[in-house]
């Protein structure tokens, strides 16, 4: 039987099967490792370089990291994404019946709200790189 | 009916608990828990009463009520306690009293490391507490910065390494219980979008706790290696960084305010519900937010440390994080207040203590935004605004929703009411007490005076604030007076509470007063509020219409489930009463203990008795292979008695327990790192230690160990539990060899570890291997014996699975610390 199988869809629709606690945290992860690789990176820039070093090398790293940390969480966005359209008990927000289908759509709904949460954070630690100029 | 009666007996004499002397050797989370908070509670009354003594010595100018000395040492004991003796074992006391209740376990999955747990701490926490009578207490501040700390002379400071690093084994041990307690015993059919918030949050709690507490203890050995061996890890004249102990403490640091804050305010989401008589606004919100604040709190750690001189662009970066996690923590409450606001609030003391804790946190959350900006905190650093700032966040985000916890949950566990009129007076007593103490400190802090100063002059134009807060502390003191009077008064002539006496909706309000066991039979759940949403619900329970109504064995039973949906898939055999966690507590103890004083026999001994301990306890207690394979569980399910690998809690247990371990060890590899990135040229011209030959033949042979005991587990699986027992065997040849090896490169390259940071660095890591390959070898000779003797079989292979999983972690550090110390040096 394909993938495609409606019948294998309903199961999978009704085992719930997708959405664990692991994808839940991918988003804040990768928060998590881009914040480490922009602090580690320019702490031992400026340590090796000294104070007057200007921030310019090092800030083209910093946006390639953002970028690719970015591009990974819409990635994980747009897979969540899917999820809301696919209900059988209802449409609200609030997941709570007993049933794997809203066990995974209540993880997909966490998910992706911690992937808007960590898109601002690493936002965030990305706007003093745009504005300093040197390691003092 | 009388059946039924037999089975209620039955169940009451499995879970009974023991009495007279033997009480102290009871297990059960209803009375562990009780102790725990017992010892939290006292240990803040003596947190408490120095820091009245603080306020004392500052209520007037120029004041000589106590030494410098002394107050040097209640400032340091007063921040120690509340943080380290009441803040966090607050949150695992009350996790443990009501977690298995609100899942519908009948206990947690290990009571006894829970007792273990609870003896550590009670014995760590009199050793720190009782040396400020010896005038020996630490006295170089809560986070004990070196120099200061590693220059002075007295053993305050060793007293605070030792013994802290003890109670931290407290933390990690009801980590470890707790998220396997919410993961994989929550009553069948609570999915994981059913599971009650407060569990959502210990799950949170305990993760932080074990990527927050083992860089602690890793921060703490070094430091402990600097104060007993002369290893110069923070002193600058030999190549050390005392910012290194910063970072350390920090890293723990920080999350931790998080660790305490999390929890309380999981109080708060399972109250006010109750009390607005709806069910919370925004479920999905709150978990999110709880993830996204455990997340975002390991970004703060350097806004501690914003004038020690960084580059201004890593401060740009935690400042950043700093201001971004007021987002999830702001997300909370309000979904807090939606729920006030959409329900229909029922006056009560405990939503008083809400209210309040949701106004005073709020402040404190305000000027923590503010002093998150790099250029304000440059300002105020170090001053009594900190302290205002702190204390707001604390009291708000932990003390008053604690008290609204136990207004709410004392009928539960008592089985009394408390007085109205003593919790409504305690309240205002406490809100405007403690208004009047910190809200004057801003000021204070704002006109210059800084922490920790026993005294100051009369010019300075401080003394009227500080005589409010002194006035403000007392007041508050009153308050807490009062509340702890009507929790101890005695209540004998007052009628029992009816069940559920709030009209809560949660299912730890089925429970019955006085059932150490939790409920009659253990449901099968359908909603977030069954009490609520099935007006059977309780009848169903009381009349063991649920799962394991019986406990025909005599065996104490809890099932385990599993992680998502909660599906039944483990009878799980709890342990019962006992004497070895209290033993191993106290062996353990004295070796922290004998340490500190360099009693090195008594010491010694104290770890023996520890190891026998254990042993025993592992030996006689866990693995067990059941008298028979399934067990009807009711309601027409047979599920299995004996599982192993990663459907069991035991390799839960030792997944958990491993991470926190590998935390620690990447706290160490990042001191390396951090070395080399303050110097020039490292390692040192002069230093050519430890070489490549031994530190690669160190990581080809724990290897080859880890190989072969991997390969004892599947050769046991496929019945060849012979072979596997030769595996074992080699498997521990090949860990001594390793771990000889390892020795061995910086031995022979004679690098001395007071000589230098970079030396002392690398026999550090050797070290911390070495401790895990010695215990490895132990685990590998365990699995020898457990085959040998027919603990375990092909089919019962549990003990295996956790053997060959804690390798997994220990192959991995100690390959990657060979290839570091004898790869890295080539490189630069």
């Amino acid at each position: 039987m394909s993938k495609d199988n409606p019948v294998i869809a309903e199961i999978r629709r009704e085992t719930g099967s997708g959405t664990d606690l692991w994808s839940v945290i991918i988003s804040p992860s990768i928060w998590a490792l881009h914040f480490l690789v922009c602090y580690v990176s320019a702490a031992i820039y400026c340590q090796k370089l000294g104070r007057d070093a200007p921030l310019s090398d090092i800030r083209v790293l910093v946006i390639a990291v953002t970028v690719l940390a970015l591009g990974g969480i819409s990635w994980s966005s747009v897979r969540l994404w899917r999820v809301h359209d696919r209900s059988l008990t209802d449409d609200d927000f609030e997941y709570e019946h007993n049933t794997p289908e809203e066990r995974h759509r209540f993880l997909s709904h966490v998910a992706l709200m911690l992937c808007v949460l960590s898109a601002v954070a690493i936002i965030y630690v990305t706007i003093p790189m745009l504005y300093l100029d040197s390691c003092r | 009916m009388t059946d039924k009666r037999a089975q209620t007996e039955q169940l009451a004499k499995v879970w009974d608990n023991p009495r007279g002397w033997r009480a102290l050797s009871d297990v059960n989370n209803s009375i562990v828990g009780l102790w725990y908070f017992a010892a939290a509670f006292a240990f803040m009354l003596f947190g408490g009463a120095l820091a009245l003594i603080i306020r004392m010595q500052l209520f007037v100018p120029d004041s000589t009520l106590v030494t410098a000395e002394f107050y040097s040492q209640a400032f340091t004991l007063h921040g120690t306690v509340m943080m380290f003796l009441f803040a966090v074992p607050i949150f695992e006391a009350v996790a443990i009293l009501i977690l298995p209740g609100m899942l519908g376990a009948r206990d947690l999955p290990f009571p006894r490391l829970s007792a273990f747990g609870f003896w550590c701490y009670l014995i760590g926490g009199v050793f720190v507490c009782g040396s400020i009578f010896f005038n020996a207490a630490p006295d170089a501040g809560w986070f004990m910065y070196p120099p200061l700390s590693t220059e002075q002379s007295g053993i305050g400071a060793d007293i605070w390494l030792l013994g802290l690093s003890f109670i931290e084994v407290a933390s990690i041990a009801a980590a470890v219980e707790l998220i396997v307690g919410v993961l994989k015993c929550r009553a069948p059919g609570m999915h994981i979008n059913l599971t009650p918030l407060y569990g959502w949050y210990v799950l949170v709690v305990g993760g932080m706790i074990l990527f927050a507490f083992p860089p602690l203890i890793a921060g703490d050995i070094l430091f402990e290696l600097e104060r007993l061996l002369d290893w110069p890890f923070f002193d600058v004249t030999r190549g050390g960084d005392p910012i290194l102990w910063q970072h350390l403490f920090w890293i723990f640091g920080h999350p931790e305010v998080y660790i305490i804050f999390l929890p309380a305010i999981a109080l708060l989401a399972m109250i006010v519900p109750t009390f607005a008589q709806r069910e919370i606004t925004g479920y999905s919100w709150i978990v999110l937010s709880a993830l996204g604040t455990g997340f975002l709190s390991f970004g703060l750690w350097v806004h501690h440390m914003f004038t020690t001189g960084l580059p201004s662009v890593s401060l740009g970066f935690f400042s950043a994080a700093s201001e971004a996690v007021a987002i999830p923590t702001g997300i909370q409450i309000f979904a807090f207040i939606a729920t006030v606001m959409l329900g229909s609030v029922v006056r009560s003391v405990p939503m008083l203590f809400c209210l309040g804790a949701l106004a005073v946190f709020i402040i404190g959350g305000l000027t923590g935004v503010m002093v998150a900006v790099a250029p304000f905190d440059f300002q105020v650093h170090d001053t009594y605004f900190i302290v205002a700032h702190l204390h707001y966040t604390l009291i708000g985000g932990m003390l008053f929703p604690v008290m609204a916890g136990v207004c709410y949950y004392y009928p539960l566990i008592m089985g009394k009411e408390l007085s109205r009129a003593y919790g409504i007076w305690s309240f205002w007593l406490m809100l405007i007490g403690f208004n009047m103490a910190f809200l004057p400190m801003h000021l204070t802090g704002m006109l210059g005076m800084p922490r920790r100063v026993f005294t100051y002059g009369a010019d300075r134009g401080w003394t009227e604030l500080n005589m409010i807060s002194s006035i403000g502390a007392f007041v508050f003191a009153a308050g807490f007076l009062l509340l702890a009077w009507d929790c101890v008064r005695p209540k004998r002539h007052q009628r029992d509470v009816p069940r559920n006496v709030w009209n809560a909706g949660t299912l730890e309000w089925a429970a019955r007063f006085g059932n150490t066991w939790g409920m009659r039979s253990i449901p099968e759940i359908n909603s977030r509020y069954p009490i609520w949403d099935d007006k059977d619900f309780l009848r169903k329970i009381d009349e063991g219409e649920g799962y394991l109504a019986d406990a025909k064995e005599g065996r104490r039973e809890t099932l385990v489930t599993s992680v998502l949906d909660a599906q039944p898939i483990q009878v799980l055999r709890v342990g019962g009463p006992g004497w070895l966690p209290m033993i191993a507590a106290g062996g353990l103890g004295a070796v922290f203990i004998f340490m500190t004083f360099k009693w090195w026999l008594p010491m010694g001994l104290g770890g023996v008795v520890f190891l026998v301990a254990v042993l025993r306890w592992l030996w006689t207690g866990t693995a067990e292979i059941p008298e028979k394979k399934t067990k009807d569980i009711g309601g027409g399910k047979r599920i299995p008695l004996y599982v192993s690998g990663y459907k069991s809690t035991g390799w839960w247990a030792m997944f958990i327990t491993m991470t926190g371990d590998l935390t620690a060890f990447l706290a160490l590899l990042f001191g390396y790192f951090f070395f080399w990135t303050i110097h020039p040229d490292f390692p040192p011209a002069d230093m050519f230690g430890p070489g490549w030959f031994w530190p690669a033949l160190a990581g080809v042979l724990i290897l080859v160990a880890w190989a072969l005991t991997f390969g004892a587990r599947l050769l046991n699986s496929s019945g060849q539990s012979g072979l596997a027992r030769l595996f074992l065997l080699l498997a521990a040849l090949a860990t001594l060899g390793g771990g000889l090896a390892l020795m061995a490169g910086p031995w022979t390259t004679g690098l001395d570890p007071t000589a230098h940071a970079y030396p002392a660095i690398v026999w550090a890591l050797v070290i911390w291997i070495l401790a895990h390959l010695a215990t490895g070898m132990l685990m590998q000779g365990y699995g020898f014996a457990r085959l040998l003797y027919g603990k375990a079989t092909p089919t019962h292979d549990a003990d295996l699975w956790n053997i060959t999983l804690y390798w997994h972690f220990a192959a991995f550090s100690g390959v990657l610390t060979a290839t570091v110390i004898g790869g890295f040096p080539y490189l630069t």
